[in-house]
């Protein structure tokens, strides 16, 4: 049996069987077939890499028996929720991306909205590349903030409210909060504000300084990434 | 509870004035089902309506042919997923919750503002049936309003009499709930198994107590002489399954196939409701 998968898809829709295709976002897996759960297109999408020949083995790891197969996806199509009469706002509608759930594993960007001594609350604004639509809470555990030396770390020395963090969410969390965690170089406030008012620089792992008045400002800085 | 905020109409029910002409009276007495006893009124569903909503549609039922009745007309919006309030406890899936109001002006008996027993049943039904379509565990810590207003409510209006055909109505009012609500939600970008649409089928007897009761789908009350039994059910096609099943009323005990017979043209109807429901889709889409 060779039939093609549609290119668009409705939920509920059969899309394949899975022994020849993995799930991907949008799609249900229901009796070995795979079906849409979502209404837009169709995307397969090739295993990265080739399975050529694999490197001597240093360490013992699970089988990757089923990277082979190609990902069927089902994503949402843009500028579907276009009301009547609003070709004005088709540049907006385009944009218009489903919205993600923070997820375990994730590198969130979030502003601290206010901090005690325990921990830090944070409001996630945007989760990998996609700009949030709703505002989800978080949290960053005095423990979490960095991996040495967790029992000097200051709360207040760390972040001030107003900063912008890049976070990874490390857990689900509670009710109200997601747990975040800053425990690596890459992570922790990579826009501040001084007292003053001024957008600093980071200019060492645990200072800013404020470029006009020349103060120092302690943080819990993100390590620069380059473009 | 009353509703102590706003300012309320009067209570009870509104008749629009009939003058005595020759041609109402033809009106009155066109009674009668026009279609098939297999046949769902025709349907109008669109998706997208609402554009501050995450999802949204808006459904419409053809009045039937006699004038003076009208029409089913419902909307749907659908906001989230979005996050729980403080006070919710965790959820690893998503939290559906669903409002179903009727309009104030939607049907002669006027409605309040808020939301009064069968509103909430209403309610309760419709959340039963999504629950069984959409695929909660993809997003969890999450909450997901759904909120139908009932434009207009499928009565007649010109019928003097209220037949006690409240309940009857609501049938119609749920599966058409049903279908605008599945409608958005694949609008919204919700994970769903499947597209769920609602049908009723209704045990009628007509003109006179000694005829045989016939069973036929998506009944107007104001057709018939009596409506025995009805029952309003949610189906998905491709699992063949029934997410919700609302039964109501009297079968005779001797027929123990009726029952059966009952939600069999249910899911008929229902799968008619859905070839509507998938078109929609479609366009929209595309």
């Amino acid at each position: 049996m060779t039939t093609t998968p549609p290119t668009l898809a409705l939920p509920g829709q059969l899309l394949g069987p899975a022994a020849r295709y993995q799930p991907g976002p949008g799609t249900h897996l229901h009796d070995a077939n795979l079906y849409a759960s979502l209404l837009g297109q169709v995307h397969i999408t090739q295993p990265a890499r080739a399975p050529g020949p694999a490197k001597r083995l240093t360490k013992i790891t699970p089988a990757p028996a089923p990277a082979e197969l190609p990902t069927i996806s089902v994503a949402v199509a843009a500028s579907n929720t276009l009301p009547p009469g609003a070709e004005r706002d088709v540049n907006k509608n385009k944009n218009k991306r489903r919205e993600v759930l923070p997820e375990v594993g994730n590198v969130v960007l979030c502003r601290v909205i206010r901090i005690t001594p325990r921990q830090a609350v944070v409001a996630i604004l945007v989760c990998g590349d996609t700009v949030l639509e709703a505002e989800w809470q978080g949290l960053i555990r005095v423990q979490d903030v960095r991996a040495t030396e967790k029992d000097r770390v200051r709360i207040y020395e760390s972040f001030r409210p107003g900063d912008v963090v890049r976070a990874e969410v490390i857990s689900l969390g509670d009710q109200a909060n997601y747990y975040l965690s800053t425990t690596r170089n890459e992570l922790g406030v990579v826009l501040a504000v001084s007292e003053a008012g001024n957008t600093m620089q980071p200019v060492s792992w645990k200072e800013f300084r404020d470029p006009e008045t020349g103060a120092m400002e302690l943080r819990k800085v993100a390590q620069p990434q380059p473009e | 509870m009353t509703d102590r905020r706003r300012i309320n109409g009067p209570a009870g029910a509104t008749v629009p004035p009939i003058f005595d002409d020759a041609g109402l009276q033809d009106l009155t007495s066109s009674k009668g089902r026009s279609r098939a006893p297999n046949a769902i009124r025709k349907m109008y569903l669109k998706t997208g309506v609402t554009p501050s909503a995450s999802g949204s549609a808006y459904l419409e039922i053809e009045t039937s042919a006699t004038p003076g009745v009208s029409g089913l007309k419902l909307s749907c919006s659908v906001h989230g997923p979005r996050s729980l309030p403080r006070s919710a406890p965790f959820s690893p899936h998503i939290v559906l919750s669903t409002h179903v109001k009727y309009a104030p002006f939607a049907t002669k008996q006027r409605r309040g503002y808020l939301r009064d027993p069968s509103e909430r049943d209403l309610g309760i039904h419709l959340e039963a049936a999504l629950r069984g379509a959409i695929i909660a565990d993809r997003w969890p810590k999450s909450g997901v309003d759904i909120i139908i207003s009932i434009v207009e409510g499928d009565q007649d209006r010109e019928a003097s009499r209220l037949q006690g055909d409240e309940v009857w109505d609501m049938m119609n009012a749920l599966s058409g709930c049903i279908t605008v609500a599945a409608a958005a939600l694949a609008d919204a970008g919700i994970d769903c198994v499947d597209t769920v649409a609602g049908g009723v089928a209704a045990l009628v007897q007509n003109a006179g107590e000694d005829s045989t009761p016939t069973i036929v789908v998506d009944p107007i009350p104001s057709e018939h002489e009596r409506i025995l039994a009805a029952c309003c059910v949610a189906y998905l096609p491709t699992r063949d399954e029934v997410t919700n099943l609302w039964f109501r009323g009297d079968l005779p005990a001797s027929d123990l196939d009726l029952y059966t017979s009952l939600v069999e043209k249910g899911i008929q109807a229902s799968k008619n409701a859905n070839r509507v429901l998938v078109g929609c889709l479609s366009e929209t889409v595309e």
